[in-house]
């Protein structure tokens, strides 16, 4: 490394150790093929960890992720004619001779000798390229260092002290999404990343949070208490807007608002999305419009009789234009709206405007569902009825801001769970929500999508996400979909489907500069500390230290 | 001449080629020469030696031998005397596996073989371990037409083991079986063989 010794003040100084092994074939699509050295023990490997190559004609680095390790033989023969297992001696000479570890590598990024910043790889290093094991220092020169807008998500496999921060910047600038099947820690990890986002104020969120999970006090399944968000930023940087009173009061949780939708705000478009819920036909959904144009705003109230309109259905159905059937029918169905407590006759308040002033001012508002959290339908109706209507007040503002007439809006992230029922091929389309992952972030508004089923989204909309974290999925098509539209990324499926179960994700896209597979940070006092945040017991203690200091 | 290199001398050069040579000695002693044994002929007059492998060791018979061999009730100083005061000699023969020169030791052929009555020694155990800590002569032996390659490359690896501290006679053992499969490693019976018979 003397001859170099630029790069070794980039990268510090390698241990003097032998390389892991040697690139013997590979391609920049495929991967490269490494020959380990017999001197290396093939078992200390894992899939996930990086390594740096150091290229033989350049001096190039690269760096690269391992994503698959296996077992060669010089001579395909020697699968049929093993040596004698007892025969030690022979299985020694054997492996490392004719019988040899081999790793595939994924080459990510590379470094001029002169360059400060590493880019994405272009080519690939030559062959017999020594193939060392990543130095914390190598792993910290690519991920940078802790920053306000680098927020520090947790640390490599096997590297506890060293920091993988993600561009959060770059995270809220395009859609992004949380996968991973059920009880992988999908919502530890989506609310790390959303205090990181908060406490960097580079965007609000509008967490749609179906179980509760976000706002007030959160308990994980061994029954251990986690602060919630709008006790992380006791400031007022975030609201919480319930759905359920009732229940909120009864979890002790503190909220700012509660949400009440009336029935006179409800348009067709909002209940289409419903469609396969509750039931309705092509024909039962079509019919809808048309209801609300012949009955005017109080639609809903009439179609479930609250209010007096036997005489108007009646000549609906008798001009011809509706069938009893098909009015009876919804009629029904929509019985479902009586069973929602948050919806209530007339026009509702206020809640859009006010929800939406408070996300431009920078507030990020949890929207609780207590136990409407259970009721897929309420959770769909409601995320979608709020944001067709912030996203509208958010393309009004941006456009009126290009007119320079009005301030641009506060970017917004909108968190939507259980993704896959908004985003799903046949009804992504023509969503709200499939409109936002296409249109990037020309609003100022994206998703963070949270989801388990990753498969169950349209393929378009998860081209579009930027940054895409996962947590274990052992699910064929959804570990396929994840990589979808990610190039070489397919390399990185050995890697995904080896996770642990819990506190371990594959970061990909956007928002860091090389996929990485890390340790998430712990939700822990540290944590809140970081986040500046002041236990109760050390504000108790500090008033004490106080009046001992004063008396 | 030292007084162990005296002790070391096995005999003088009979007949040679660049690929190896033959020596000739009276009377072998028990443990010099034998089969796998490193030694050392003077060439280049004295500016190199080569190293030869012992592969041979052979004793001609004469009238006297086969006769006496046929005689009933040979004497005890019949037998010692054919066995020992004959003008035949014991002869071996080496296969050169490097050269010494300019005090570095070369696993090629040597440039120039050893002239005729040139002195041969056994290599002492140090300069068998100096020599067989790089493994490239084995190719030299794996190549040699006509004589029983497998057995000469055990019984050599075997030798140069024996030079080597009881510790590191086995980690020798597993490097030299390596190379000898990156080299065999086409023809696995034969290397199956070959590594049974470098067991330590």
């Amino acid at each position: 490394m003397s001859e170099t010794p630029e790069l070794d003040d980039v990268f510090g100084t390698k241990p003097q150790e032998a390389p892991l092994g040697l690139v013997v074939e590979g391609s920049l699509s495929s991967g490269l093929t490494v020959k380990l050295d017999p001197r290396f023990a093939m078992e200390k490997l894992a899939v996930g960890r990086y390594v740096v190559i150091r290229g033989q004609q350049t001096g190039r680095r690269f760096f690269g992720i391992i994503t698959d390790v296996a077992l060669g033989a010089t001579n395909p023969d020697l699968a049929r004619r093993p040596p004698q297992p007892e025969d030690r001696f022979a299985a020694e000479v054997y492996r490392g001779g004719v019988a040899y570890g081999i790793m595939h590598v994924s080459p990510m990024l590379m470094l001029d000798e002169e360059e400060e910043e590493p880019r994405p790889v272009k080519t690939i290093p030559s062959h017999f390229s020594p193939v060392h094991e990543a130095t914390p220092a190598d792993v910290e020169r690519v991920f940078g260092a802790e920053d306000a807008t680098h927020f520090h998500v947790g640390a490599p496999l096997d590297m506890e002290h060293v920091q993988v921060n993600l561009d959060l910047a770059r995270f809220v600038e395009r859609s992004s999404g949380i996968f991973g099947k059920s009880g992988t820690g999908k919502s530890f990890i989506t609310r790390t990343l959303l205090a990181g986002i908060i406490k960097a104020g580079l965007a609000s969120a509008l967490i749609f949070d179906m179980h509760n999970d976000y706002g007030w006090t959160v308990r994980d399944e061994g029954g251990r208490e986690y602060k919630g968000l709008r006790q992380l930023f006791p400031d007022g940087r975030v609201s919480v807007v319930t759905l359920d009173e009732e229940t909120s009061r009864a979890r002790n949780s503190k909220y700012d608002r509660v949400l009440r939708i009336g029935y006179q705000e409800i348009e067709p478009e909002d209940v289409e999305m419903l469609a396969a819920l509750l039931g309705l036909s092509d024909v039962q959904t079509g019919a809808l419009y048309y209801l609300r144009r012949q009955l005017g705003a109080s639609w809903i109230a009439k179609l479930l009789e609250l209010e007096e309109a036997e005489e108007e259905l009646r000549e609906l159905v008798e001009s011809g234009r509706i069938v009893a059937g098909t009015l009876g029918a919804i009629q029904r169905k929509f019985e479902f709206f009586r069973r929602m407590g948050f919806l209530v006759p007339g026009k509702g308040d206020d809640v859009v405007d006010d929800i939406f002033s408070r996300l431009n001012m920078g507030v990020s508002v949890v929207l609780e569902f207590g136990t409407y959290g259970n009721t897929l339908a309420a959770y769909i109706l409601v995320a979608n009825y709020l944001t067709r209507r912030i996203h509208q007040r958010y393309v009004n503002q941006k456009n009126r801001a290009a007119g320079g007439k009005a301030d641009e809006p506060k970017p917004l992230v909108i968190v939507i769970e259980e993704a896959h029922k908004f985003l799903d091929p046949q009804v992504a389309g023509h969503t709200i929500f499939g409109a936002i992952a296409r249109e990037l972030r020309k609003y100022n508004v994206t998703l963070l999508i949270v989801d388990q089923r990753p498969s169950g989204i349209d393929d378009e909309v998860m081209s579009q996400i930027g940054t895409r974290v996962t947590c274990l999925l052992d699910n064929e098509a959804d570990i396929r979909a994840v990589f979808s539209g990610v190039s070489g990324a397919a390399t990185l499926r050995e890697v995904l489907a080896r996770l642990d179960t819990r506190q371990q994700a594959l970061i990909l896209g956007h928002a860091v500069p090389m996929p990485v597979v890390v340790r998430t940070r712990d939700y822990d006092k540290e944590f809140y500390a970081a986040l500046g945040v002041v236990s109760e017991e050390d504000l108790g203690r500090k008033a004490q230290e106080g009046i001992d200091t004063l008396y | 001449m030292g007084m162990d290199e005296q002790e070391a001398l096995i005999g003088r050069v009979t007949r040679c080629s660049t690929r190896g040579f033959v020596g000739a000695v009276h009377i072998p002693k028990p443990e010099v020469p034998t089969f796998g044994d490193f030694c050392l002929a003077e060439a280049q007059e004295g500016r190199s030696r080569v190293i030869g492998v012992i592969y041979d060791i052979s004793i001609q018979d004469d009238e006297l031998a086969r006769q006496m061999a046929i005689a009933k009730d040979p004497t005890r100083e019949q037998l010692a005397d054919t066995q020992r005061a004959r003008l035949v000699p014991v002869e071996y023969a080496a296969l050169a596996v490097g050269y010494h020169k300019d005090g570095a030791y070369h696993y090629t052929l040597p440039p120039q073989p050893p002239l005729t009555m040139a002195t041969i020694h056994a290599m002492s155990a140090q300069e068998v371990r100096d020599f067989t800590e790089r493994l490239d002569f084995l190719p030299l032996i794996l190549g040699a037409p006509q004589i029983p390659v497998d057995d000469l490359l055990a019984a050599a690896l075997r030798t140069a083991a024996a030079t080597r501290p009881e510790e590191v006679r086995r980690p020798y053992l597993v490097r030299a079986g390596r190379a000898c499969a990156r080299l065999l490693g086409r023809d696995l019976p034969r290397l199956e063989n070959l590594i049974h018979s470098l067991q330590p």
